[in-house]
C-alpha cells in the first residue's frame, strides 16, 4: 500500500471549507512536530529548507490524531467537516 | 424541518442508534443526528462486534436480521518475530452455536442497518448533520446547534454518542479539553478482497464460521499490535498503536503495516488478495480512568464519547460497552420524561444502572490493564523469548540438549531479566 495513493483505496467529498485550520506560527517553534509521523493519512508535511508546515486536509481520515498529538493553540479551527462531506468509507 | 424533540442523539453509532432505538420504541420523539451521509460512513474498528445483549430484547435473533459478516469460532493470539510467529489458537463448537459470541461486520452496513432499525421505530434520523454546539438555558443543556444552515434543534436531553473525541461533551464541559496522548490509540486497517473458498482453506473455517487473531511483536518496538479478522469474502487487519509510543517513534503507521503484512507468516496468509480500503481511527484504551463526567444538567455521554473501551491485550471490548451504555442512556431519558426531571440529579439514574450493568463493574475491573501494557518489553522481549525458546526445542543441530528449566532460565535472563519477569507476571496477574 503506497499512502501517496490514498484516494484509489479510500473514498471522499472534498469540501471547499476547510474543517482543520492550523497555526502555523506554533509549527515552526513546535520541537516534536509528532503529526508528521503519527497522522496515518500523511496529512502533514514539515519542510526543513522553508521552516514550513504543509496541511493538506483533501485525504483526511478524521481520526483525531493531530487533535491529541499537536500542541495547545495549534489549530485556529479543529472540527469534523460539515454533514455529507469528508472521507467515505464504503466497507471497511 | 421540525425543531422540538423529547431527546436529541448526538451521533449514529452504536451507542447512540441502541440509545434512539430504547427511546422511539418507548414513544419518546427523538432526532438522531449524524454527520455522515449515511450512519456507519466515517465508522470504521479493528474489532469484533461482541455479543450485543443490550440487544436481545429488540432482535431476538439478532444473527438472522443483523448484517453479519462471520460469526467467531476461533480466537487466536499470536507471538511474532521478523522471521517467526508462535500461535496459540482456541476453536470451539461452543462459538458455532446461536448466540453467536462474535461476529466479523462491515461498519457502514451494520451502523446503517441499526439506525434504520431506530428511525423504523419511529426516531427521526437526520443525515449530513454535524453538530457545531450545545445550546444552554439557565446552565441547562437545552439543545445543539448545527453545521446545516447555523440549524438549532431543542430538547430537555441529549445523549452525546458522537465517538472517541466528543466535541459535544467537550462543549457542554463535561470532559477536559486536552486529551493525554498515552490514553489514546491510533488504529489502521486494510481490508482485504479474498474468496471465500480461499478464507475458508486458509484460516480452517466452514460455513459462516470467523476467525480472529489478535498479534503482538509485529510494531518494532512501538507499544500496540495487530489484528486480523475473516469477513464472509474480505480479511480485515491492522494494526493499533499506542499513540505517545507512535509520536514518540518516528514512525509511521502506514510504513509500520506495510512491513507488517509483508512478514513471511503474514504475506501467506494475504497471498493473492488485493486491498480494497484503507481507513483509520483512534482508540479510548484509557478506559475507566480517562472517563469523561457522564451526565450533566440535560445531557448524557456513552460509548466512545464516554471512554467506554476495555483493552487487555486478548480482548479489545467497545461495542458491546456502547450499545449497553446506549441503551441505558435511553432508559434513563424515559425515567426523566416520566418525573420531568431533566437536571444533573434526574438523570443520574444513568450512572446508577451503568454502575449496576457490566459496563462500569467491567470498566473497573480492568482499570489497571492500561497501565501494564504501557510496558515496552511485551511488545519486543517476550514475543522474541517465545519465539526463541520454541526454535531451541525443535531445533536439531548435534548439540545436547539443554531441559526445558535450564532453556526458560537462559532466554528468560537473556531477553527480559529475571527481575522484570518476576515483575511483569505479577503486574499481568493483577490487570487480569
Amino acid at each position: 500500500m503506497n499512502i501517496d495513493e490514498i484516494f484509489d483505496y479510500t473514498s471522499f467529498n472534498i469540501d471547499r471549507e476547510a474543517h482543520i485550520v492550523l497555526d502555523p506560527a506554533i509549527c515552526v517553534r513546535c520541537d516534536q512536530r509528532a503529526c508528521t509521523n503519527s497522522c496515518p493519512a500523511r496529512c502533514y508535511t514539515w519542510s526543513e529548507e522553508e521552516k514550513k508546515m504543509t496541511f493538506v486536509y483533501d485525504g483526511c481520515l478524521e481520526c483525531g490524531t493531530c487533535y491529541v498529538v499537536c500542541r495547545p493553540g495549534a489549530f485556529k479551527l479543529w472540527r469534523y467537516p460539515r454533514g455529507g462531506f469528508g472521507v467515505s468509507f464504503r466497507m471497511t | 424541518m421540525k425543531k422540538n424533540f423529547d431527546a436529541i442523539v448526538v451521533g449514529a453509532g452504536p451507542a447512540g442508534s441502541s440509545a434512539a432505538l430504547t427511546m422511539a420504541k418507548a414513544g419518546l420523539d427523538v432526532a438522531l443526528l449524524e454527520r455522515g451521509a449515511f450512519p456507519g460512513e466515517k465508522n470504521m474498528f479493528g474489532g469484533v462486534l461482541h455479543r450485543l445483549t443490550a440487544l436481545e430484547e429488540f432482535f431476538p435473533d439478532f444473527w438472522d436480521q443483523a448484517p453479519l459478516e462471520r460469526h467467531i469460532v476461533k480466537k487466536g493470539l499470536t507471538f511474532m518475530t521478523g522471521e517467526a510467529t508462535f500461535n496459540v489458537n482456541f476453536d470451539t463448537q461452543a462459538s458455532d452455536r446461536t448466540p453467536y459470541n462474535g461476529y466479523t461486520v462491515h461498519r457502514p452496513r451494520f451502523d446503517r442497518w441499526l439506525a434504520e432499525e431506530a428511525q423504523k421505530a419511529g426516531a427521526t434520523l437526520i443525515t449530513r448533520t454535524t453538530v457545531d454546539d450545545v445550546i444552554r438555558e439557565g446552565g441547562k443543556i437545552t439543545g445543539v446547534t448545527t453545521l446545516r444552515d447555523g440549524g438549532a434543534l431543542k430538547a430537555p436531553i441529549v445523549i452525546a454518542a458522537d465517538g472517541v473525541l466528543s466535541l459535544t461533551a467537550e462543549k457542554a464541559g463535561l470532559r477536559r479539553p486536552k486529551f493525554d496522548r498515552s490514553h489514546m490509540a491510533i488504529g489502521v486497517k486494510a481490508l482485504i478482497e479474498m474468496p471465500k473458498e480461499t478464507i475458508d482453506e486458509r484460516f480452517g473455517l466452514v460455513r459462516d464460521q470467523g476467525a480472529s487473531t489478535e498479534i503482538v511483536g509485529c510494531t518494532e518496538g512501538v507499544r500496540g499490535g495487530a489484528f486480523l479478522y475473516t469477513n464472509y469474502d474480505a480479511l480485515s487487519l491492522g494494526l493499533v498503536l499506542h499513540l505517545g509510543s507512535l509520536a514518540d517513534s518516528g514512525k509511521t503507521p502506514y510504513d509500520l503495516l506495510n512491513r507488517f503484512m509483508a512478514q513471511p507468516q503474514m504475506a501467506k496468509l494475504l497471498r493473492g488478495g488485493r486491498l480494497l480500503e484503507y481507513s483509520a481511527h483512534l482508540v479510548p484504551e484509557g478506559g475507566y480512568e480517562m472517563m469523561p463526567e457522564l451526565v450533566g444538567d440535560g445531557i448524557m455521554v456513552a460509548g466512545d464519547a464516554a471512554a467506554m473501551c476495555i483493552v487487555t491485550g486478548l480482548n479489545l471490548e467497545g461495542i458491546n460497552l456502547a450499545a449497553q451504555s446506549g441503551v441505558l442512556a435511553g432508559k434513563a431519558a424515559l425515567e426523566a420524561h416520566n418525573s420531568r426531571d431533566f437536571t444533573k440529579s434526574g438523570l443520574s439514574i444513568y450512572r446508577r444502572m451503568l454502575e449496576e450493568s457490566f459496563v462500569l463493574k467491567d470498566l473497573k475491573l480492568y482499570k489497571r490493564a492500561p497501565h501494564m501494557l504501557h510496558n515496552d518489553r511485551i511488545y519486543t522481549s517476550y514475543p522474541e523469548l517465545v519465539c526463541g525458546i520454541m526454535d531451541e526445542i525443535y531445533r536439531i543441530d548435534g548439540n545436547p540438549k539443554s531441559t526445558m528449566t535450564q532453556l526458560l532460565m537462559r532466554a528468560v535472563k537473556e531477553k527480559v531479566g529475571l527481575k522484570n519477569a518476576l515483575a511483569d507476571v505479577y503486574s499481568g496477574w493483577r490487570s487480569l
